[in-house]
């Protein structure tokens, strides 16, 4: 990982200018957006295989479930190499994975019982892991920071502050053993709390110890006085790393298996007559989600990640019938919601308003004593955000909008009173009662319509030219005339024919 | 017993599908039961049998897409493992979801990704290929359609094109002929015979009894075991039936039967 952020910051350094990226990194907005847009574009990725997978919630429960990951591995970890990883370790990472994969495991072994639902598998499966990761949490590892807090909505306000050093020149790091000359070292009395007894007694012994020996970093080594040069650093926030390198797997994970993904999710019995393992690929992208959901559990917490995997899909769904273009507006979505979900978390709806100034106003208005300065989690006003645009879309998507839904069934019921307005007059015309039939006056009654309804539906088909009136009488133009034989050629008969 | 010759001992044609002691169990209740069938090469047969007589678990079993208790599947003499690209399924219509956001050209591509492999993507000519599928069903016009556009006749008519795709020697088809219009099934019987007189095989999952005599040239009749298989003309006979339906078949009469075979 450090390696691979030098790699980065060389790179960067090319075009920005070292004091330039630091202040950039610093500033916690754009950190904070910058890996909830890695977080977003990930999650928006995977829940798309996963909406169409019709196993939305499984994101929801591995993203429980990897804490029990999390905590196995930081047991194992500290009894086997005696030491405590942190949440970016690649061994927090593997747990993390065989617990998701674990999850969906022991969901398929209970729901293969037979005697559960599929859904309540679910539930029964991962509860229980999330349960037995609390309990190693408070009991084993109460020291570590995972408070829960953290576990409900993350952290990435304070990303920025979670850096690697990245030295540039200077170099120097330090090390200051007891017999160096810079060595400082006072007298400490080794028995004076054990016999409650102060230093200035006879029976007092003491030791030498040093107090400033260890090891200095480049950083320190100079804020110590060690070193006569300032060393030249970058602050690489880790997380934005961790997202990266997860966000580039799942990228490359789903252009390389594009189509195995795609023709098993759409017909897994084909993939596997085809010979393409469904079964491999379900668990990879299990993995996968695994993976995601633990890079974004320190970030946005693990209930709020759900949210990235499911809102963004679920808004692109509405907007297009190709896969690849829901891919890319589910990351597209994603990544502006975490954009401007830090912007609502300042109190910023868009640029449209301001929210303090709406507390201040109903303030004003209702003598409420709300506080006025607007500063919410950020986690969830990216969920807002994503919300939000879900709804437009689910409002006004062209396709499949509710808008545009009522439109189409608005049009179609219109032109139905047309038909039937038309089959009436091309019926009766020229029969000997078309004279009660087809007067204008009546013709509501025959209907059982209102006369405010039949009136406009005159007013349109006159207005298409397809009747005419004459004294007082509705018949129908040579337009009407096709128009009504064709509607009984196509619509009333009664043959299903392949279009 | 087992012959790994792909040669059928008894008239010594080529065997396209053999199956032998082929059971398969939900639970410990068996949905098919010790099964031995041998296809030759060449006929297009009907599998028949009331509902839950196995027959979809019969052709699942043998592509190893359901665990078999026991058994063994060959098709050319070969296990189905070693000869994929032989075999071509089309499962039924109902099996998938016809909202997933794709189009009929893509399904019908969907039937090359076997020999297209691992990672490997179609290209210009795996499209052209399913475009000339897509020709033989006369669904071209609905080449970039979205799927969940279709009429159920359309959907059966591009899975179909997806199994042609695949220029397999033995089709293994489920229900093709399940609630889809006139039209439809008129396409998808001469389609099956063009397939017939390229010299390949064709097995179906037939429901309909009225038409299978008309349809079908050797048929499989099935309730969980085999209870009769070979030539229409002398294996779909009213005793047979009476047999594979337990006395429940009254509506078919002797003269249909030989009205229906005169057709062929």
């Amino acid at each position: 990982m450090f390696q691979l952020e030098d790699l980065i910051i060389n790179l960067l350094l090319n075009f920005i200018a070292r004091e330039d990226l630091n202040a950039f990194l610093r500033n916690p907005q754009h950190t904070a957006t910058i890996v909830g847009s890695l977080i977003a574009v990930s999650g928006a990725l995977l829940g798309t295989f996963l909406l169409l997978r019709g196993m939305s919630l499984t994101s929801d429960a591995i993203s429980h479930t990897v804490l029990l990951g999390i905590v196995v591995a930081f047991i194992l970890m500290g009894s086997v190499f005696g030491e405590h990883p942190d949440l970016s370790s690649v061994w927090l990472i593997v747990g993390a994975a065989a617990a998701g994969v674990a999850t969906v495991l022991l969901t398929e072994l209970i729901y293969r019982s037979g005697l559960v639902k599929q859904d309540a598998a679910l539930g029964l499966a991962f509860p229980l892991l999330f349960a037995i990761a609390v309990i190693l949490v408070s009991r084993v590892v109460s020291d570590v920071h995972l408070d829960e807090d953290a576990v409900m909505v993350g952290e990435i306000g304070v990303a920025w502050a979670n850096t690697n050093s990245h030295c540039l020149d200077g170099c120097e790091s330090v090390t200051i053993t007891p017999e160096d000359p810079r060595a400082e070292t006072t007298r400490q009395c080794t028995n004076c709390r054990s016999l409650g007894i102060s230093p200035r007694d006879d029976k007092a012994e003491f030791t030498q110890i040093c107090t400033n020996c260890g090891h200095y970093s480049p950083a320190q080594a100079w804020q110590a006085g060690f070193t006569s040069q300032e060393p030249v650093l970058v602050f690489w926030p880790k997380s934005i790393t961790v997202m990266a390198v997860l966000t580039l797997l799942t990228l490359l994970a789903i252009v390389l298996f594009y189509k195995e993904l795609k023709l098993s999710t759409f017909d897994p019995t084909l993939a596997a007559a085809l010979g393409f393992r469904p079964t491999l690929l379900h668990y990879g992208l299990m993995v996968l989600v695994s993976l995601v959901a633990v890079g974004a559990f320190d970030a946005v917490g693990s209930i709020l990640v759900v949210a990235f995997f499911i809102i963004p899909p679920a808004a692109a769904y509405l907007l297009t019938d190709r896969l690849p273009r829901m891919l890319l507006y589910s990351s597209l979505i994603g990544a502006v919601g975490a954009y401007t979900g830090y912007d609502l978390a300042r109190g910023n709806l868009l640029g449209i308003a301001d929210l303090s100034d709406i507390l201040a106003a109903l303030n004003n208005l209702f003598g409420l004593g709300l506080s006025e300065r607007w500063d919410s989690s950020i986690s969830a006003s990216m969920v807002l955000m994503t919300f939000l645009f879900f709804l437009i879309a689910w409002t006004f998507s062209p396709k499949y909008g509710l808008v545009s839904t009522m439109l189409r069934r608005r049009n179609q019921r219109r032109s139905f009173d047309h038909q039937v307005v038309l089959g009436h007059i091309h019926h009766h015309q020229d029969s000997p009662a078309a004279g009660e039939e087809l007067a204008v006056s009546t013709l509501y009654r025959h209907f059982r319509w209102t006369p405010a309804k039949m009136q406009r539906t005159l007013r349109q088909l006159r207005a298409g030219n397809l009747v005419r009136i004459d004294a007082g009488l509705v018949s129908l133009t040579e337009r009407g005339e096709t128009h009504a034989h064709q509607f009984r050629q196509t619509q009333l008969t009664n043959e299903s024919v392949g279009e | 017993m087992s012959v790994h010759s792909g040669r059928d001992p008894q008239n010594g044609s080529a065997t396209a599908l053999e199956i032998d002691d082929l059971t398969v169990a939900y639970n410990s209740k068996p949905a098919i039961w010790d099964i031995d069938l041998r296809v030759p090469e060449g006929v297009l047969m009907a599998v028949i049998g009331p509902n839950g007589a196995g027959k979809s678990t019969l052709i699942k079993a043998a592509l190893k897409l359901i665990p078999r208790a026991a058994g063994t599947v060959r098709f050319y003499g070969q296990p189905y493992e070693h000869v994929r690209g032989l075999v071509g399924y089309v499962p039924q219509r109902g099996s998938v979801d016809w909202d997933f956001p794709t189009t009929v050209l893509d399904v019908v591509s969907m039937g090359l990704y076997g020999r297209l492999g691992w990672i490997r993507r179609p290209g210009q000519s795996e499209r052209e290929s399913a475009m000339h599928a897509l020709e033989q069903v006369g669904m071209q016009d609905f080449a970039d359609r979205q799927i969940s556009q279709l009429s159920g006749g359309q959907q059966q008519r591009t899975f179909l094109a997806r199994a042609l795709v695949q220029d397999a020697r033995i089709y293994l088809m489920d229900e093709p002929f399940a609630a889809v219009d006139a039209v439809t099934e008129r396409a998808i019987i001469t389609i099956l015979r063009q397939l017939r007189a390229r010299g390949k095989t064709v097995v179906v999952v037939h429901h309909d009894l009225q038409t299978a005599p008309e349809y079908f040239d050797w048929v499989t009749l099935l309730n969980v075991e085999i209870v009769a298989t070979g030539p229409i003309a002398t294996t779909f006979t009213p005793d047979n039936l009476r047999q594979t339906y337990g006395g429940r078949v009254a509506y078919l009469h002797e003269g249909q039967r030989i009205a229906g075979l005169e057709e062929e």
